[in-house]
């Protein structure tokens, strides 16, 4: 190591370290992460390479030791196969509409929740709620909320003159996916508000108050001065919630299981019944691979677009 | 001067709606768990509830089946949050204070790891507990979840190390302390708010966690409250006063610790993120 690279350490330099001390070398650093790094190699990195070798086999989760090597089998037959192209094409559409409700209701929350008034503390605080609820709980209440017979939600909409016939939303190929989403939204859209809150309240608000001096509208000043300073928080949000749009599995698996008839099957979804109804731990993990990659695709994507963002603002 | 008045009068129409829709499930859960069957299954529901039917939350815990699960999912949420805070602490002190050979390699594997979902792990990780013998046991359930937990918990702890003044343990370090001492009695305290908000993530991580515990618990005396409150989906034997009495029981200490410590939760989760 040389002298320069020392000046580059943080922490104290040579002279104060304890020679003979495995605990004051280069070796601090491994010495505080390896417990750690062992762990998600063995849980984490291990099972993702199994999984990926997986997806190049045949092989029956009633005999799992036993797998034969197909090549690109897996992958070539579910791109050809149509059921799988709705699946992708469902996920897309829970994904982006997600993203999209989740990112601007919660900008809609923080603008209202954003000027001062006696009690937004506690506001704040009641609408955090749906966040913090389990995913299991959240799942069971809107399940008997959308109960056919006795649920408040139909209930209400043939109070309204909105009933859906029959009341069955979560049985109906039309309307399950749209009950699944608002579920999910209702629970994510606190998140997005709180973060997007935080993010209004550090915008310098001499800024703002200058633009409206220069007779600048409400929409002109949100325009020019508080979005340019969101922004990168709106985009950061977008990336979270795609990313945990595409790993969103109970909530799916417990109030439709995918169905009817495949609706609200999103890949996370098809993975889970490939492995566990159909036993084929094969093409499950070549599905599993396409929703890493597409989440890989949209991470790189991002910190494109982030990137080209400080280009143009530097 | 009326527009303003106009102006306040939408926007606190426009809270209450929110909070409004923020609240009423879980209320709803209540009331659920609180009405009579007659009032259940009457034409016109009950809104609010009817407290003399408080009972219903004891007979669900005394019940048994309950009582168990939650104290099932109490012991897999405390071994993970002591586990994942154990292993956390140590790792985002390196990240934060050394620079080392495959530290951004560490950063990428805790920012990759967490956007794999877990139903595409259950397969790998099942035959892992096989083999040694950790299926079907609490134990095996705290090392899953803590590993899923570990990269939000040590990132949000490096954030916390970051935001430290170096000089009071370089003084420290001066003075001879080793390390790990330095660690364990100078910084540690000093980031507790960020400890507090890494251990709820992880404890609630846990209590919610749902596809390990269903696919790796067979006994069910063994099962958590997720596995044990997803069951009653689609079974028709237990009255859903019940049902929504033992959700309400597993929902509400979530919500009341993710209060107390929300400021810092969505301060972490968002700067484990941003360094993506």
């Amino acid at each position: 190591m040389t002298a320069l690279e020392q000046q580059q350490l943080p922490g104290p330099r040579t002279g104060t370290r304890r020679r003979g001390s495995p605990l004051g070398s280069k070796w601090t650093p491994y010495f505080f992460l390896a417990p750690a790094a062992l762990f998600i190699l063995v849980f984490q990195v291990v099972p993702l390479a199994q999984e990926v070798f997986l997806s190049f086999t045949r092989t029956s989760l009633l005999n799992p030791t036993h797998s034969t090597w197909v090549g690109l089998d897996n992958y070539t037959r579910i791109f050809g196969d149509a059921e799988f192209r709705r699946t992708l094409l469902i996920t897309l559409i829970y994904v982006v509409v997600c993203v999209v409700a989740a990112v601007g209701t919660g900008l809609a929350v923080a603008l209202l929740l954003n000027k001062g008034f006696r009690g937004r503390g506690v506001a704040r605080a009641l609408v955090t709620i749906p966040w913090a609820a389990p995913g299991i709980a959240v799942a069971l209440i809107a399940i008997w909320m959308l109960n056919p017979d006795y649920g408040i939600v139909n209930r209400f909409l043939d109070t309204v003159g909105l009933g859906v016939p029959g009341g069955a939303i979560l049985d109906s190929p039309r309307y399950a996916l749209p009950a699944i989403l608002v579920t999910t939204i209702w629970q994510l859209f606190p998140f997005t508000s709180v973060v997007l809150l935080s993010a209004l309240q550090a915008v310098p608000s001499h800024l703002t108050e200058a633009a409206m001096m220069d007779g600048a509208g409400r929409w002109s000043t949100f325009r020019a001065v508080t979005w340019q300073s969101i922004k990168p928080t709106v985009g950061l949000l977008a990336l979270l919630m795609t990313i945990w749009s595409l790993r969103r599995f109970e909530l799916i698996w417990l109030m439709t299981k995918g169905g009817p008839v495949g609706a609200t099957e999103t890949l996370v979804i098809d993975l889970y019944s490939q492995a566990f109804d159909s036993k084929q731990l094969g093409s499950a993990a070549a599905v599993g691979m396409v929703g890493v990659v597409v989440s890989l695709i949209v991470i790189a994507g991002s910190r494109f677009v982030a990137r080209a963002a400080e280009r143009e603002a530097g | 001067m009326r527009l303003p008045h106009i102006g306040l009068t939408l926007r606190i129409v426009g809270v209450l709606v929110v909070l409004g829709v923020a609240v009423f499930p879980l209320y709803w859960m209540f009331v659920t768990a609180l009405s009579g069957d007659s009032e259940l299954f009457a034409a016109k529901a009950r809104l609010v509830p009817d407290l003399s039917q408080f009972g219903v939350f004891i007979d669900a815990l005394a019940e048994g089946k309950a009582a168990t699960w939650l104290r099932n999912s109490l012991v897999i949420a405390a071994g993970t949050t002591v586990l994942s805070i154990g292993l956390g602490i140590p790792l985002g002190y390196a990240l934060s204070r050394f620079s080392f050979r495959g530290k951004v390699l560490m950063t990428v594997v805790l920012l990759f790891t967490q956007m794999l979902p877990e139903a595409l792990m259950v397969v790998p990780l099942f035959a892992l507990f096989r083999r040694f013998d950790l299926l079907d046991s609490l134990g095996g359930l705290i090392l899953v979840n803590s590993a899923f937990v570990l990269p939000i918990v040590a990132l949000i702890l490096k954030g916390a190390f970051d935001g430290l003044p170096r000089e009071i343990e370089e003084s420290a370090r001066v003075d001879g302390a080793r390390p790990l001492t330095v660690l364990t009695r100078i910084n540690v305290p000093l980031i507790a708010p960020s400890l507090a908000a890494s251990a709820v993530i992880a404890f609630f991580h846990a209590w919610n966690e749902y596809v390990f515990a269903v696919t790796f618990i067979f006994t069910p005396g063994m099962q958590p409250a997720s596995v044990g409150i997803a069951g009653f989906i689609g079974e028709l034997g237990t009255p859903i006063q019940t049902v929504m009495a033992v959700s309400f029981l597993f929902t509400a200490p979530a919500v009341v610790f993710y209060l107390f410590v929300q400021k810092y939760v969505v301060a972490g989760m968002t700067a484990g993120a941003v360094k993506g």
